[in-house]
């Protein structure tokens, strides 16, 4: 293998690394705005964060593409550059669905609505940590927490579930706020979507580590 | 294609397939040439035995020719071998093979000439269809003619042609041999090189022509051996040094990637299962930290205190240039939590100490400006002054409080390690505060008997005087304070206990902080300074004693204070 070829490795790598954590930075700052922190200028951070996303994407595809090209991979190394071309999709849809909610949260009043009910803080921290540990298991190689993210999915499927029950009652008793409640209700569904993306991270992971990916023997599921 | 040739050219290399080609070579080479010679000595004495046999021929014909003339040669017939009688002026007299009229003149045939002279001559003739050779042998008679006899014999190429399958058997079982040895002697000239033990080169008992070659193998193996020690010396040195560290120390490349890193890395960063060879952003990936890198692989020094790993981390990082490039950085990771929290109790203590300062000067000043404008009545003038004392005393206590908390801090008080009764000590504080504590209808009670201490009296005084002070202050109307005085047998603990209105748990870890008070708004109703228990856990810490706290809202708060028989000072004079 040549020199050049482990570099480039090396530096998807960084790269990868990179843009997850402005993911992890762009949907940390989503968490907080849809809790009605930050005001205007962390909305605009959030935006900025997710051109960056864009360009960082754009970056590591370039890359990936240059890869294949030039260096004719196999096995483990074509797995890995596979799975960050899958990857950077994922991450990049996490930068727009943050955004995406960053958009609601101008809108939003989170305290118009009952908090112990309506629970959207420990959703949102929930994926906030999803998406953490599916880059960490990525940086750190760790099945285990891959396996750990892809569990902690069905909590924020439960979340996001409970979250419209308890919106939908909160519509019907004719409260006056109902648009917001919509608002709020879409700004849920991101943060589930997000969780998906998560997962999709970690199957990523996993299937470079061991080259068997989940959905790939029941795609009938 | 490329990688059969390559296969050949490997094969050309190996020694003992040399070995086995040329061995070979040279036994082909001796058996063609032994076969040539053994059959060209053979011919030649076939020719030899022929020669003799002619000879031996002619001698027994020779004297029935002498007494019969050409009728006993026509008598003897044909014998096999060629019989010629020559006249002496040459002409054929008889032949027994070919018919004598047609036949020339023979006087000047080698054979016959020679014989003319000589007495005998011999020649050999190859006849024209070259597969055949003629052998004359000729005689001169007494009478002057000459007899001659010849016989054919045949050439090398016949002898060959009919020897052909015993020369062939031969030489193929000569190959086979010459396989088989070949090929055993070179797989054993090359057995000793293949077992050749290169770690121990001097080891070898092997041919002298290897021997140079392997003592310089073994000069080169201890020099490298001697290079590797010194490289891991090096190696262990530098990872002792930075493994006792107490920052985190990394050197990374320009590419991000990890050189080295020692374990306090991971202990401040928080991670576990550190490589070199990865890259930096696998400890950490905030983006604090990575501007950080960033930066200063761009050739800029950098140095901020950052949240790292849920510590203030100071990271130092420089970036090392060769020929004005950056190849790379070192970076220095130093916990300063303690550090930045130090710095902001300083804060705090200095705004405490401002606001406590201030609030009896304040007071002081009203009465004083009040009395000043004269709007005081000659009678309310010693009320008056009653305050502005009283706000005075408080002043003069705190600061001296501020300045035993400091002197306990800086370890300048001059102090004297004396031989005390702990006992008389709290009965003399109980006489003390027993006003305090009828005002507040506090019962004191002390449990135990008399315990001698060597200590300083004046530190022992101050931290029991604040605990019993602060254990009537903090009590409850009809509540009790109880000391229990215990001798164990290195140690003497003092508790003081009380039925009191308790610290919360929250609160329990600050209230050895300065000027830090639970109860916030009735401060200034208690009294006392926000001092006394820091100068408690100050002085306690400067006697080498421990200090336990116990505490329930509500039921009351018990504080003990160990203090060891045996103080430093004096283990240092054993020293």
């Amino acid at each position: 293998m040549s020199e050049r070829f482990i570099r480039q490795l090396e530096e998807l790598h960084v790269e990868l690394i990179t843009l997850g954590s402005l993911c992890e930075k762009a949907i940390s700052l989503s968490a907080k705005a849809i809790q009605g922190e930050g005001g205007k200028t962390l909305i605009a951070k959030i935006f900025d964060t997710e051109k960056e996303i864009d360009a960082q994407e754009r970056e590591v595809e370039n890359l990936c593409m240059s890869l294949l090209l030039h260096q004719h991979p196999v096995a483990g190394d074509l797995r890995s550059i596979s799975a960050a071309l899958k990857m950077i999709s994922d991450m990049e849809r996490i930068g727009d669905q943050a955004a995406d909610i960053a958009d609601l949260s101008r809108h939003l009043d989170p305290k118009s609505f009952p908090q112990d009910s309506i629970d959207i803080r420990t959703m949102a921290e929930d994926t906030v940590r999803m998406v953490t540990e599916s880059i960490d298991a990525f940086v750190k190689g760790d099945l285990k927490l891959c396996r750990q993210v892809i569990e902690d999915d069905d909590k924020v499927d439960d979340a996001f579930n409970e979250i419209k029950e308890k919106l939908a009652e909160y519509i019907n008793d004719g409260k006056p706020d109902a648009g917001s409640g919509l608002d709020l209700l879409m700004a849920a569904k991101y943060f589930e979507r997000i969780g998906d993306h998560a997962v999709n991270i970690a199957e990523w992971v996993e299937y470079s580590i061991t080259g068997e990916h989940r959905n790939s023997g029941n795609t009938q599921k | 294609m490329n990688i059969v040739t390559a296969e050949i050219r490997r094969n050309e290399r190996v020694l003992s397939r040399k070995i086995f080609k040329y061995m070979m070579m040279v036994s082909l080479v001796i058996t063609a040439v032994g076969l040539a010679l053994v059959i060209g000595i053979l011919y030649h004495h076939f020719e030899n035995q022929l020669t003799d046999q002619l000879r031996k021929e002619v001698s027994y014909i020779e004297s029935g020719v002498l007494a019969q003339g050409t009728d006993y040669l026509k008598n003897v017939g044909n014998v096999g071998d060629r019989i010629t009688y020559v006249d002496k002026d040459g002409t054929v007299i008889y032949d027994s093979e070919a018919d004598v009229e047609k036949m020339d003149n023979h006087s000047q045939r080698k054979e016959i000439r020679e014989a003319e002279v000589t007495g005998e001559g011999e020649a050999v003739r190859v006849s024209s269809t070259l597969s055949e050779k003629n052998i004359y042998y000729a005689k001169k008679l007494a009478d002057g003619s000459v007899l001659r006899v010849s016989a054919t014999q045949s050439s090398v190429a016949t002898l060959v042609s009919r020897l052909i399958r015993s020369l062939l058997g031969v030489f193929v079982l000569m190959i086979i041999l010459s396989l088989v040895f070949s090929s055993r002697l070179s797989g054993k000239v090359v057995e000793p090189l293949n077992n050749l033990d290169l770690e121990h080169p001097e080891e070898n008992q092997i041919y002298a022509e290897v021997e140079p070659l392997l003592s310089r193998i073994y000069r080169q193996n201890r020099q490298i051996s001697a290079q590797l020690e010194s490289a891991r010396r090096q190696q262990k040195e530098f990872s002792i040094i930075t493994e006792n560290m107490q920052e985190g120390l990394l050197v990374i490349d320009r590419y991000t990637m990890i050189l080295s890193v020692n374990s306090s890395v991971e202990r401040l960063l928080k991670t576990k299962g550190l490589k070199t060879g990865e890259s930096i952003y696998a400890l950490n990936r905030s983006e604090g930290f990575r501007s950080v890198v960033e930066s200063v692989l761009t050739g800029n020094h950098e140095n901020r205190i950052l949240p790292l790993g849920g510590c203030e981390v100071q990271v130092i990082a420089n970036p090392v240039v060769h020929k004005n490039k950056t190849e790379g950085a070192v970076i220095l990771l130093v916990d300063v939590t303690e550090k930045v929290e130090r710095e902001q109790l300083r804060r705090e203590f200095s705004a405490n100490v401002s606001h406590e300062l201030k609030t009896p000067l304040t007071s002081i000043s009203g009465f004083a400006e009040i009395m000043q404008d004269g709007f005081v009545q000659e009678e309310d003038i010693k009320a008056f002054a009653g305050r502005i004392y009283k706000e005075a005393q408080r002043l003069i206590h705190l600061v001296g409080d501020v300045i035993k908390i400091s002197q306990l801090d800086e370890g300048e008080i001059p102090y004297r390690w004396e031989k005390l009764d702990l006992y008389s000590l709290v009965h003399d504080i109980f006489g003390t505060l027993h006003d305090a504590a009828e005002k507040q209808q506090v019962h004191l009670y002390m449990e135990g008997g008399s315990i001698s201490l060597e200590t300083v009296p004046p530190i022992m005084e101050e931290v029991l005087y604040n605990l019993c002070d602060n254990a009537i202050k903090y009590n409850k109307k009809d509540g009790e304070v109880a000391v229990y005085l215990k001798n164990q047998e290195d140690t003497v603990s003092v508790t003081v206990k009380d039925t009191g209105i308790g610290i919360p748990e929250e609160d329990q870890e600050r209230i050895f902080e300065r000027f830090y008070r639970v109860d916030k708004s009735h401060s200034k109703e208690i009294g006392g300074t926000g001092l006394g228990l820091s100068i408690v856990k100050h002085g306690v810490i400067f006697l080498g004693g421990e200090l336990k706290l116990n505490s329930k809202t509500g039921t009351g708060t018990e504080i003990q204070v160990v203090f060891p028989k045996e103080h430093k000072e004096k283990k240092k004079q054993v020293e």
